[in-house]
């Protein structure tokens, strides 16, 4: 009875990238970047300073040119369109506002470049305003707004052109914490009312984990994994994944069995099992593990469990809804545990007490060499711990 | 320019100096060796002119009195004799069109300077452009008179080019007056200029070209009305500058110069030649003073423009 929804439509894109690269001189800003956002996606792309993630922006919104690659816009190429002939629209990180014009000729900006009815514009600028909320200040000047209404006005100056898609350049990092959030989730509300593609650049992870439908991690140039937010937390592909993003251990070692869907391999500490999946890696081959440091469980009496390891408490770091634990193993390795019901433990753990750590193995992801991209996969690195986000 | 000074952080000690509200060493030299040297080499110059405005001359002798005969004498010739109201014009019409040509001439260098020439040559290039500046004023008077003479360097170019009929007579006219004022303050203006122009932030003209403008709406709507402030500071210098200027005039221009208004002098070059005759020392500092209140309106008329842009903008 569902015959017509069964079939369902492809997914319209908005946005095509094919093999974008920039090099500025020797330097390589972007390698061979392929991406495509679905109409109506909030796709967020993440990844520390330096890793190209700007320049893509810039690079879509024709603000800089490309060495070499394809851009598709709603299926036309506009690879050669000049900057003020593309339907994007950019929302800068520190606002751009014309300090010379007030909120209303600041909003007006895009409209009033051509032939335009003064009548027409005043009130699709009236009518954007009362969408971000910004009705009563559009007769001031731009000096006299806070933070979070130069950033309304700035993605009302961009909306109110009508873009195909919106590229957003850390556009709340010039706020405080407290604006930062509530702004979040006015700017997801706003993208999900409108239906409006939003290309997003941030170097803040959960600022991408809460508000993008996929996540583009970028470093160095390259795209490292390109999936929804859950999938990039608990599935990172690569070692500069699970270490950029949430708070991973770690692992490298050299795989001793494969067997009953699980894979032995043999660390620095002790024997680390891990499920699987469907192309298990060979007998004998170096490969990294990961473990998320909320799922690494604790015991202070040795209990035998699948994986365990034994480290001794090194240091504690209170966050006020978990505590961090860093523990250090008889290699010289460290390992992060994050605990949720602090004060249970807290009083138990002593610096330098000896402690047994355990996890499933379900819980770790296994990383083959080879599909890792950068410096950061460099054999022979016994254990590593992400930095706190 | 006016507003960039207001954010400039203040150091610690300023602060601490200033805010106890008594009266420190820092803060005591601090505003008072300006004061100081603007009262010696301002103010009191200033008050002696308006003073001695007001003395008068009895048996070829200077005395004091508070007078004001010399300003009646000068009211009376303003359309007669002298006809100063006539120089006057003639001075406002010569420096006003002086300081609309010089930024015409200063404002499209700097924006090539700034948009058009790589960020690490902008030291060089203004160093070029500021170069004439160390050289003397008088000597590049001599140099343009030997330029514009009627056989002079452009001139005889011309005639060995073939054009033997175009024969430009310059020397001696207000337009070789502009010619001189204009070359001597193109550094200062360039320099008022560049400091306006590359303060304005390369990330509005890129959200212009983002929002859709082309690169002449961008330069139309947001770098032209950005440099009004700049634009008008550094005209009303080039204004109060050329107004008060002899030397181009006597140079260049020839003392009389003729215009649209006719062969007039300019009021500078007529108060030269009254303090040259050296006759009546107060009645030529009444007319210096009638110069400075021209000058302050000049000021005071750029000022108003400058202000208004800022209502303007909301």
């Amino acid at each position: 009875m569902n015959a017509v929804s069964d079939i369902a439509a492809p997914p319209q894109v908005d946005l095509e990238l094919r093999g974008i690269a920039k090099n500025f001189g020797d330097f390589v800003a972007l390698e061979h970047v392929d991406l495509s956002i679905e109409r109506g996606e909030f796709v967020a792309i993440m990844g520390p300073s330096g890793c190209g993630k700007t320049t893509l922006l810039r690079i879509v919104a024709g603000l800089e040119s490309m060495s070499s690659g394809q851009l598709l816009l709603r299926g036309q190429d506009i690879s050669a369109l000049p900057v003020h002939k593309r339907s994007t629209r950019l929302v800068w990180q520190n606002f751009a506002l014309f300090p010379h014009l007030n909120v209303r000729q600041n909003i007006a900006f895009g409209l009033t470049l051509g032939r335009h009815d003064k009548a027409a514009v005043k009130a699709k600028v009236d009518e954007i305003a009362e969408l971000v909320q910004l009705g009563q200040f559009l007769d001031r000047r731009v000096s006299q707004l806070s933070g979070g209404q130069k950033q309304r006005v700035a993605i009302a100056r961009a909306l109110v052109t009508e873009p195909e898609i919106l590229l957003l350049d850390e556009p709340l990092s010039a706020l405080d914490a407290h604006l930062r959030i509530r702004m979040q989730s006015e700017m997801k509300r706003l993208q999900q009312r409108l239906g409006l593609s939003f290309l997003y650049v941030t170097h803040n992870q959960s600022e991408a984990f809460s508000m993008a439908d996929r996540v583009v991690v970028m470093n160095k140039g390259r795209i490292e994994q390109f999936g929804s937010p859950e999938e990039i937390y608990t599935r990172p592909k690569t070692h500069f994944v699970a270490e950029f993003v949430g708070s991973n251990n770690i692992f490298d070692g050299k795989v001793v069995d494969v067997r009953d869907g699980l894979i032995r391999v043999q660390c620095a500490d002790a024997i680390i099992s891990a499920a699987s999946g469907e192309r298990p890696p060979g007998k004998g081959s170096t490969v990294s593990l990961v473990v998320q440091a909320d799922k690494v469980r604790s015991h202070p009496t040795g209990v035998a469990a699948e994986n365990s390891l034994r480290a001794v408490l090194s240091g504690r770091e209170f966050t006020g809804s978990q505590v961090i634990y860093y523990l250090e193993t008889s290699s010289g390795g460290e390992v992060k545990m994050v605990a949720q019901e602090p004060f249970s433990q807290t009083e138990r753990a002593a610096i330098n007490m000896a402690m047994q750590l355990y996890w499933s193995p379900a819980d770790t992801v296994v990383l083959r060499p080879g599909i890792v991209p950068g410096v950061e996969n460099m054999p022979g690195r016994r254990s590593y711990v992400a930095l706190g986000t | 320019m006016v507003s960039a000074s207001d954010s400039r952080p203040i150091p610690a000690g300023v602060l601490e100096a200033a805010g106890d509200g008594g009266f420190s060493p820092i803060k005591v030299l601090g505003i008072g060796i300006p004061l100081v040297y603007s009262l010696t080499f301002f103010a009191a110059p200033l008050v002696f002119l308006v003073v001695l405005g007001f003395w008068l001359v009895e048996d070829f002798q200077v005395v004091p009195a508070f007078s004001l005969e010399n300003y009646l004498d000068i009211a009376q010739h303003m359309f007669a004799k002298s006809n100063y109201a006539l120089a006057i014009a003639q001075s406002l019409w010569v420096s006003l069109s002086t300081a609309f040509f010089a930024v015409l001439l200063c404002y499209p260098m700097v924006l090539a300077i700034v948009y058009v020439a790589p960020r690490s040559r902008h030291r060089l290039l203004l160093m070029l452009a500021v170069a004439p500046f160390w050289s003397s004023y008088v000597l590049r008077l001599f140099s343009w008179q030997i330029l514009l003479a009627n056989k002079g360097i452009i001139n005889s170019a011309l005639a060995w080019a073939g054009f033997e009929n175009l024969q430009i007579n310059l020397i001696y006219t207000q337009t070789a007056t502009r010619i001189g004022l204009i070359h001597y303050l193109a550094p200062i203006l360039i320099v008022v200029l560049y400091v306006t122009v590359a303060n304005i932030d390369r990330e509005l003209i890129q959200a212009a070209r983002d929002l859709g403008a082309t690169r002449w709406q961008a330069f139309r709507r947001v770098i032209l009305p950005m440099s009004r402030a700049g634009l008008l500071v550094s005209a009303s210098f080039a204004a109060i500058v050329s107004f008060g200027d002899v030397l181009a005039g006597s140079l260049l221009g020839g003392g009389v110069g003729n215009s649209v208004l006719g062969s007039v002098p300019l009021f500078s070059t007529m108060i030269m030649t009254e303090y040259a005759s050296s006759t009546n020392l107060p009645r030529t500092s009444a007319l210096a003073m009638i110069l400075v209140l021209v000058m302050v309106l000049m000021l005071a008329g750029g000022a108003a423009l400058a202000e208004r842009g800022k209502v303007d903008a909301g």
